[in-house]
């Protein structure tokens, strides 16, 4: 085995323990970058590159183009081969079978090349992150100019996401990082509800009506009782129940209501 | 030509102005989850639930604090750490514009302080879950005396070895264990 010829053959940069690191971009190139971001006059073309998806970006992506959104509007786009394209756009957790066609299309790419990392999967693995066969996201593998989280990311977040990669709009969400301060104190929830009859009311709304939409419902339901006050119980929940027209609201509202009259009656 | 122009005219516009104007999301979109870290009591139920662990929380024995931590990008927005959050701090956003440049503007923390076990003097719990729990009890109808609220900050260790101690029983039952 010639070990030299052997590793100059690899397309892959590897650190000195022979591990694969993330391709790198030369200075001369990134300011090449900077160039044509800075005055691109024509449409940013935009190669797409699956890396192991489940094809749900995909599906996202195609749906960006579509006449609803219409992403060619503002020139973006999509193209068939690597050799036509400004912008590369990575989805899927990269997985160890499309790693290396990845990085095949990255170097196919014309430099000056903009990097996106499309998807929960591509900004770090996603779901998939802890799996055997996946190497966690395409900054793993090659240098990343903008991440799009999401899973998948809708339309109007792609839209957002080329015109960040573009430099037309300005980046939104920032690291935060709250530290707790002296006299923080979380709040019970309504506190004038008796907490038996609140957890049962909670506790049947969502049984009727899912997790989520279950607790919206017993929130909205227990503000109500808790507005009325004086009011009777049974005037709360006709004035609630007055202005509804969808019959499996009534029927949820109606069951709550006879837990709580169940309770007050003993 | 006329007749084409006439039927594009009906059809009126389909594309959504969304860069020049804001994009309304329709109700129940699940977006940026947002904590209200006020609100949250770092009981990390969340962080159990969340099936992508793009919640983690990590505890600093130390530092007697204990930090929840979202990676946005690993984040699948499926909401369930809105369910079964049980203090309602966390709620999904309307939020959707969260592409970002650098990968370390994805994570959201918030770092909270542990209370000491008032015996052993170990941080076991987020200080504010004490203050919730207590609250709890109130509202279902106790009057916490002083010696039930001091119990409260007692870690679940101390507790286990002070019943053991106690209770006579359960000294005879099970000689080998000598305080």
């Amino acid at each position: 085995m010639n070990g030299d010829a052997h590793v100059s053959n690899l397309i892959v940069p590897r650190d000195q323990n022979g591990m694969p690191v993330p391709m790198t971009e030369s200075e001369h190139i990134a300011g090449l970058k900077a160039a044509l971001l800075k005055d691109i006059q024509r449409s940013a073309y935009v190669y797409r590159v699956d890396c192991g998806g489940c094809n749900g970006c995909e599906i996202e992506i195609f749906s960006s183009i579509t006449p609803v959104f219409d992403a060619e509007r503002f020139g973006i786009k999509v193209v068939a081969s690597p050799r036509h394209a400004d912008i590369l756009l990575f989805t899927g957790a990269v997985t160890r079978a499309m790693r290396m066609p990845a990085l095949r299309a990255y170097q196919a790419a014309p430099d000056p090349k903009i990097t996106v990392s499309y998807g929960a999967c591509g900004c770090s693995g996603g779901i998939f992150h802890d799996l055997y066969c996946v190497w966690g996201g395409t900054d793993k593998i090659v240098p990343v100019d903008v991440y799009i989280p999401g899973c998948p990311p809708t339309p109007p977040a792609t839209l957002y996401g080329f015109a960040m990669a573009l430099g037309l709009l300005g980046q939104k969400l920032h690291a935060t990082h709250h530290v707790e301060g002296e006299d923080e104190r979380s709040e019970v929830g309504h506190p004038g509800i008796p907490y038996d009859i609140r957890v049962e009311v909670e506790r049947e709304a969502r049984r009727l009506a899912g997790y989520r939409s279950g607790r919206l419902i017993s929130d909205e339901f227990l503000t109500e009782l808790q507005v009325g006050g004086g009011m009777p119980l049974d005037e709360c929940v006709k004035r609630m129940l007055s202005g509804e027209d969808d019959p499996r609201r009534t029927e949820i509202i109606t069951r709550l209501w006879d837990i709580c009259a169940g309770v007050a009656k003993g | 030509m006329l007749k084409l122009l006439k039927i594009i005219s009906r059809a009126g516009e389909a594309t959504a102005k969304y860069p020049f104007a804001p994009y309304p999301v329709s109700p129940g979109f699940r977006g940026k989850p947002e904590l209200n870290a006020g609100q949250c009591i770092a009981c990390a139920a969340c962080t159990t639930a969340c099936p992508a662990n793009a919640l983690t929380m990590s505890t600093d024995s130390a530092a007697g604090s204990r930090t929840w931590s979202l990676n946005l990008g690993r984040c699948i927005f499926c909401g369930r750490c809105e369910e079964v959050c049980p203090t309602h701090a966390i709620i999904l956003t309307p939020e959707f514009e969260l592409a970002v440049g650098k990968k370390s503007d994805l994570l959201q923390q918030a770092t909270f302080n542990l209370a000491a076990c008032a015996e052993c003097g170990e941080p076991f719990v987020a200080a504010k879950e004490i203050a919730y729990a207590a609250d709890l009890l109130v509202q279902s109808g106790l009057t916490l005396t002083d010696a039930q609220r001091a119990l409260l900050s007692v870690c679940p260790a101390c507790k286990r070895k002070a019943t053991i101690e106690r209770d006579d029983i359960s000294q005879h039952l099970s000689p080998e264990v000598k305080p």
